[in-house]
């Protein structure tokens, strides 16, 4: 089972079109990993796509490292009801 | 570098002072005079007091169909008709725009003449314009004019390499037969001294118009000349301490308080050789001059006049309120004239198509958080033009999403957040990364890509449009 944090970094890959294992926790979205405007509005919808959630405009698009983002989905995921264990995850995606 | 001559600290503040007594949002932003300007003329230094104009009757006159019609090809008889009744909602009941002159020379002239007063507007006032000649008068009288404008005039270039006038005396002399026979006829003229901003002040115009003031005190005061001071190559100045014949300050204080023209019969007119029409008639009307002479959109011989719009707006800022004047038929005049065939440069102010959009995104940026940033006062309120965006790859995604909001008209909290937006944000830019494409993306194409790319969101608000 993926943590949030797998699957952040899997939507990352995807996005800026990287390598998953070449993404770290403390990469800076635009300063390490290359995002760019229109990249970081797709990441942020790819995130609720993938989590199911609403982000807040400003806020997630102020979330500048991966590990942030992570704590911060994870955070919103409480706050709106979603299940982020492992166990009850699905990752046929993945 | 200068040695600093005064400290100017830091006021801090935690709310933002948005300066609104200057700029309220609901009209133009206000022109505001804190004292005296100081002209220094023949030496002397004389005091106007700016200020002073918010309680004066300053009114705009229009030439559309006589200085704008030299132009262009002529008007149909159906488009003058629409352009005088448009014309008049713009000026509204008090007259702001108090009168527009026609030529008389033929049988659609006169027609054109006979439709527009027949909608019985109040508002502009239909004066003629003719030759110096003096059997023209037969044709102001028979038109039932109470006042025509007359060529005369007062540049040495005119006088004597166009008009062929063996000295200036002569010339005088002559255009003073036809003031007479103005008065003889009954109809006020109104001199129009060509080229005066290169004519000899001192030696012509001053003694000419110290002559037509005598001759007005002879006559009762409806039928008293006008002066109309035409700046026929562009050639006035609004700069304090310029110099005569090129000053328009100077110009204005010597007719008016040395040969005592009242102001309500002097008349500023323009042209834009030198890109300074419209400031020149807006100091026109500071110093003492209150009526200005316009066309619509500027249109008007060679590089044309002092736009009427742009007038409009000068007034409100200087009066501080519309006045009765209804701003949006600006927009409906604009609309009018290009389904006629008038070029109006996309960037044209208050009425091109583009005037208010911007195509950067840091601009888009600004006004997804407040359209006041960027605008320069309510457009869709004044003109229905709400400010708007322009895509191109400059654009990035704020620009994008501001079109969107425009576009299916969300505003506040309904506005549709850049997170929903990103395919067609996606898709904006791949037509410049990877298609190469160099021209702007037009509203139809970006209208078709929302209804492919954010169907819930157009059958949401475009549904029953479908």
């Amino acid at each position: 089972m993926a943590t949030v944090e797998e699957r952040v970094k899997a939507i990352t890959a995807r996005v800026l079109k990287l390598d998953p294992d070449q993404i770290k926790s403390e990469d800076n979205f635009t300063a390490d990993l290359g995002a760019e405007s229109v990249q970081s509005i797709e990441l942020v919808a790819m995130f609720e796509e993938e989590f199911g959630i609403e982000m807040e405009e400003d806020a997630a698009l102020s979330v500048e490292t991966v590990s942030k983002a992570v704590e911060y989905i994870a955070q919103v995921c409480k706050e709106q009801g979603v299940v982020t264990d492992d166990r009850e995850q699905k990752t046929e995606d993945r | 570098m200068n040695k600093a001559k005064k400290r100017h600290p830091l006021v801090d503040a935690k709310k933002p002072n948005l300066l609104e007594d200057t700029y309220p949002y609901s009209l133009p932003p206000l022109i505001r005079f804190e004292g005296p300007v100081v002209e220094y003329i023949d030496g002397k230094a004389v005091e106007f007091d700016f200020g002073a104009v918010k309680d004066r009757n300053i009114l705009i006159t229009d030439t559309t169909f006589r200085d704008g019609q030299q132009a262009r090809p002529p008007y149909t008889i159906d488009q003058m008709v629409h352009i005088y009744d448009l014309m008049s909602r713009l000026g509204g009941p008090n007259g702001v725009i108090r009168q527009t002159e026609f030529f008389l020379y033929t049988k659609n002239d006169r027609e054109t003449l006979d439709r527009c007063r027949a909608l019985g507007h109040k508002y502009p006032e239909c004066t003629g314009w003719i030759r110096a000649i003096k059997g023209d008068f037969r044709l102001v009288k028979e038109a039932g004019l109470k006042e025509t404008g007359m060529l005369t005039s007062c540049s040495d270039y005119h006088i004597f390499h166009k008009s062929k006038f063996r000295s200036r005396a002569d010339c005088m002399d002559s255009y003073c037969e036809v003031v007479e026979a103005a008065f003889e006829a009954g109809v006020r003229p109104r001199c129009h001294l060509e080229d005066v901003t290169r004519a000899d002040i001192d030696g012509f115009v001053l003694p000419f118009i110290e002559r037509l003031m005598e001759m007005s005190s002879q006559v009762p005061d409806e039928l008293s000349v006008k002066i109309r001071l035409c700046d026929t190559m562009g050639f006035g100045i609004s700069y304090p301490g310029a110099e005569l014949p090129r000053s328009i300050p100077k110009l204005i204080y010597k007719l008016n308080q040395e040969c005592g023209v009242p102001s309500d019969r002097l008349e500023w007119h323009g042209h834009n050789d030198f890109h300074k029409v419209h400031t020149n008639a807006g100091t026109a009307w500071l110093y003492g001059c209150d009526v200005v002479n316009t066309t619509l959109f500027g249109f008007g011989e060679r590089t044309g006049n002092p736009p009427l719009e742009s007038a409009i707006f000068e007034y409100i800022a200087l009066k501080g309120g519309l006045c009765g004047i209804e701003t949006m038929a600006i927009t409906e005049l604009a609309d009018y004239m290009r389904s006629i065939g008038l070029p109006i440069p996309e960037n044209y102010p208050f009425v091109g198509r583009a005037f208010n959009t911007t195509r950067a995104g840091i601009h888009a940026d600004g006004l997804r958080r407040d359209e006041q940033i960027y605008n320069i006062f309510d457009t869709e309120k004044l003109l229905a033009r709400p400010p708007r965006v322009a895509i191109t790859d400059k654009s990035g995604t704020d620009g994008v999403v501001h079109w969107i909001n425009e576009f299916f008209g969300l505003k506040g909290e309904n506005r549709i957040n850049k997170i929903k937006i990103h395919k067609l944000a996606r898709w904006v830019i791949d037509q410049y990364d990877e298609h190469d494409r160099l021209t702007a993306i037009s509203d139809q194409e970006l209208e078709a890509k929302v209804k492919e790319l954010m169907p819930e969101y157009w059958e949401k608000y475009k549904g029953n449009h479908k």
